[in-house]
């Protein structure tokens, strides 16, 4: 059963539709669990509040982990893989039935973990570091997630061949969808290594396995842990480019270098759990260098030429449709009003400049020293998944309510400043944490006072500012998700109805006009910007090798 | 047009100049990143080792304990401290949760670390010079360290280790000369640690000597943790007092009163699970492997507290 659609002309799968819709309202819940959880984390750690006792601070950072990083963000990607292959693609879903098998288990194992953490069996923290030991129903709601998930991939290269079989697409996949592919690619390896790892440790919580090494479930769990930020990050950069499409008419100045670009994530990207074991015993120096470099950066090499190909790919339409002064006229004449543009050109800035380059700094094997464990690890990652991934997923939500839901956005003018705001939240939260990191304060780590201790340590005292400002990005950020969550559900459930064209507050550019010929440079704009993001990248990096040169000496 | 199929030709279509030069530079900052790591192994002076043994928990804690016992000079609120020679090897352990010992070392001299773990997953986090390195058990990491600077140094925790996490902290210090013990206290230690009395003499200790050498199995096996001697209970309850006290306690799920005497210490350190202490339900105890005679002495220590 088909409808077209009256806007894009899309052929949608009502079948496919629902399963988006379900596995959308499932993501938001999740990121609803996990925000309401970190406002409670941000006033523990922020010591004159210190909220919560250790038993539940621990606990809660268990719960907002799982459901930040992986119900979130696993069910709304599975919800755009379902959308890439399907109605981007004009073709019908191939297998419903197991379409919501898959959720029904995903959903059982979100609900199954969620409860064993809230019962207090499984104060592990999202990484559940063996010898540490949860209950056994924890693991096997993950690996019931896990399945569901793969199941879900599955069906998405189920979608892609019967679109190929019927030939609804033309030649090549869309450049959106190709890089979908690259995300369920990468996908598939991250839960085979969830697999292996997750299993036998299931089997050792029931006690049939004597004993899980702890260096080895290291580096297998993050063989999930990190590479599954790939599919993030892949599934993103493909949104980004959507974006360019759908709000200026705009795609890859070069469609072969993007491509190609997303085939280096796919090689190279699953090295990652490497940037986990930098300053651990057992493997050698030499692997790390290696490893954690993605065999000479070709994974980062990938991330360099989208950070060209997506604004310039916004910057070449501009200019086709006719803003070609200076070197910025087409940024200045973007599309701001519109919050699916807004909060993908904040994602981009906010993944580049604040994950982008602690994350390539971070990851090198001696500069690891004085980052490993602190809380400027979950500041970078703040950086990445929730400035890049989450804003770019609330960004193409705003798209995906009229477009999918075929509601109209309640309360649009509050949609408009959302993603500045989270933006600010999580730029000062992520940014706090770096520099609170640098200074020594280490992550999950309930009392700074060391309460109870031998002895005690004070830390520079300029932490106290930057626990202040990390407080008040994160009451800034969880505002600014309580109006995404708002308007998304008043929207869904309550919205009036979106009966065509006329009911669109986004706007949804024609194709850019095809560009004239012309010698030289496309996007002179992007080069300097991106030159600007070289700057940037290289004073950090610089200045983060100055603070190991003053450390101890090791060996 | 990135939601529709590319356009005729797109894979032919030339590379804009800007995009080719970008993708070089992008290229060189890669490959430079890389010779830069493997460049700082050769000049940098701060490189995590490649050393690695394969121990086990009973093995690493009984190496431990020995070095501890045959180099202690003092003790520091319950953590023993060693003044390890330079160019020496030190071992240092992470347990639940303390770090032993506390180290007095030398400016500018070289020390071998051995670390690990008695237990779970640790992280040496050495403040305010922000070093960082993971503890695994049956791992031992040889690191070694050349301190650079003068001062105190505390050894943290920042790997989640369990309830007691915040309360895992260590200290180091470094000196250049003798004198400057007296900063922080240590005039007063011993000059060299006390000769270890040969194997096989099993002399008759009288009760005092029993507790002196239950207080030293005291910060030497880790008890000072969680138990204190001041009378503050935090996670576990305070020795002071504690002999003849009348406590409540949990066995089989079941409530009752138990009076601590010496049959009721010997079950609680051989079997700690047996009768939990209400109260302390979320910080259980360990079972530490003690031979009769240091529980022994450990139990005088106690009865020593209540005096």
């Amino acid at each position: 059963m088909f409808r077209t659609c009256d806007i894009t002309g899309f052929k949608v799968d009502l079948q496919s539709e629902k399963l988006i819709r379900y596995n959308a309202v499932v993501s938001v819940v999740s990121l609803l669990l996990a925000v309401t959880a970190a406002l409670l984390l941000v006033f523990t750690r922020y010591q004159p509040v210190h909220l919560l006792n250790a038993e539940w601070y621990y606990r809660l950072v268990t719960f907002h982990g799982l459901n930040a990083l992986i119900f979130w963000i696993i069910f709304f990607e599975i919800a755009g893989l379902y959308f890439g292959s399907t109605v981007l693609l004009n073709t019908k879903f191939c297998s419903p039935r197991w379409g919501w098998i898959a959720f029904i288990l995903m959903v059982a194992g979100l609900v199954m973990s969620n409860v064993i953490i809230l019962m207090g069996k499984a104060d592990v923290m999202l990484t559940s570091y063996t010898p540490l030991k949860a209950h056994p129903l924890y693991y096997l709601g993950i690996i019931l997630f896990a399945v569901g998930a793969l199941i879900a991939v599955a069906l998405f290269f189920g979608n892609l061949m019967i679109a190929r079989r019927d030939n609804t697409y033309g030649q090549s996949l869309p450049l959106v969808v190709y890089g979908l592919m690259t995300a369920a690619i990468i996908a598939v390896i991250t839960l085979a290594s969830g697999a292996i790892i997750y299993i036998p440790t299931f089997l050792w919580s029931l006690g049939l396995v004597q004993n899980i090494d702890p260096a080895m479930y290291k580096l297998i769990w993050w063989g999930l842990g990190h590479s599954s930020q790939q599919i993030n990050v892949a599934a993103m950069v493909s949104i980004w480019y959507m974006t360019s499409f759908l709000t200026v008419g705009g795609t890859s100045i070069n469609e072969r270098v993007s491509r190609s670009a997303f085939v280096l994530y796919i090689l190279f990207i699953c090295l990652a759990s490497a940037h986990h074991l930098l300053t651990d015993p057992g493997v050698s120096s030499a692997w790390k260098v290696w490893n954690t470099s993605y065999a000479m950066y070709l994974a980062v090499l990938a991330s360099m030429i989208h950070a060209f190909a997506v604004p310039s790919s916004f910057e070449s339409a501009q200019r086709r449709w006719g803003y070609n002064k200076g070197l910025f006229q087409w940024l200045s004449k973007a599309p701001w009003g519109n919050p699916g543009f807004s909060a993908i050109i904040l994602a981009i800035i906010g993944f580049g400049f604040i994950g982008g380059t602690t994350g390539v700094i971070f990851g090198m094997e001696q500069t690891n020293i004085i980052v490993h464990n602190t809380i400027a690890i979950p500041g970078h990652f703040k950086g990445t998944v929730v400035i890049g991934t989450t804003l770019t997923f609330m960004g193409i939500t705003y798209y995906l309510i009229p477009l999918i839901f075929r509601r109209k956005i309640v309360g649009f003018s509050w949609a408009k400043i959302q993603p500045w705001l989270f933006f600010i939240g999580i730029a000062l939260l992520s940014i706090s944490m770096i520099v609170l990191g640098q200074l020594g304060v280490p992550r999950r780590h309930w009392d700074s006072t060391f309460s109870g201790g031998p002895f005690t340590y004070n830390f520079n005292p300029a932490v106290d500012f930057f626990w202040a400002l990390m407080m008040l990005g994160g009451v800034i950020a969880f505002i600014a998700t309580l109006i995404w969550i708002l308007i998304v559900v008043i929207s869904v459930f309550w919205g009036p109805k979106v009966n065509g064209p006329q009911d669109m507050q986004l706007t949804i550019s024609p194709l850019a006009p095809a560009a004239k010929e012309h010698k030289g440079y496309e996007a002179p704009g992007t080069l300097v910007l991106t030159m600007i993001f070289l700057l940037v990248f290289l004073a950090l990096f610089f200045l983060n090798w100055k603070w190991l040169a003053a450390t101890w000496n090791v060996n | 047009m990135s939601l529709l199929s590319p356009a005729e030709g797109w894979y032919d279509k030339k590379v804009s100049k800007d995009e080719k030069m970008w993708m070089l530079i992008a290229l060189i900052l890669c490959l430079s990143m890389f010779v830069w790591m493997i460049l700082w192994h050769v000049y940098g002076k701060q490189n995590p080792s490649s050393t690695t043994y394969r121990t086990s928990t009973a093995e690493f804690s009984t190496l431990t304990e020995a070095y501890i016992k045959k180099n202690q000079i003092g003790s520091d609120n319950g953590i023993p401290i060693v003044r390890p020679k330079p160019n020496s090897d030190v071992f240092l352990m992470a347990e639940m949760w303390r770090w032993s010992p506390g180290l007095i070392l030398e400016k500018d001299q070289k020390y071998k670390f051995h670390i690990s773990s008695r237990d779970i997953v640790h992280g040496f986090s050495l403040q305010p010079v922000n070093m960082n390195f993971q503890v695994y058990p049956g791992y031992d990491y040889v690191l070694e360290f050349t301190p650079t600077e003068l001062g105190e140094y505390k050894l943290l925790c920042n790997e989640f280790c369990g309830i007691g996490h915040h309360t895992m902290i260590g200290k180091i210090v470094v000196i250049e000369k003798d004198e400057d013990l007296k900063k922080y206290g240590y005039e007063g230690f011993k000059k060299e640690p006390d000769p270890v009395p040969a194997a096989g003499v099993v002399a008759n200790l009288t009760e005092e000597q029993k507790a002196s050498s239950g207080e030293q199995l005291y910060t030497l096996k880790g008890c000072a943790a969680c138990h204190k001697v001041d009378g503050t209970n935090v996670l576990a309850p305070s020795w002071k007092g504690l002999f003849g006290k009348e406590e409540k306690v949990t066995e089989n799920g079941k409530e009752m009163s138990v009076k601590v005497d010496e049959a009721y210490m010997i079950e609680s350190i051989k079997n700690p699970k047996q009768k939990v202490t209400v109260g302390y339900e979320k910080t259980p105890m360990p079972v530490f492997p003690l031979k009769d005679d240091e529980i022994d002495h450990i139990i005088a220590y106690i009865k020593s507290l209540s005096k």
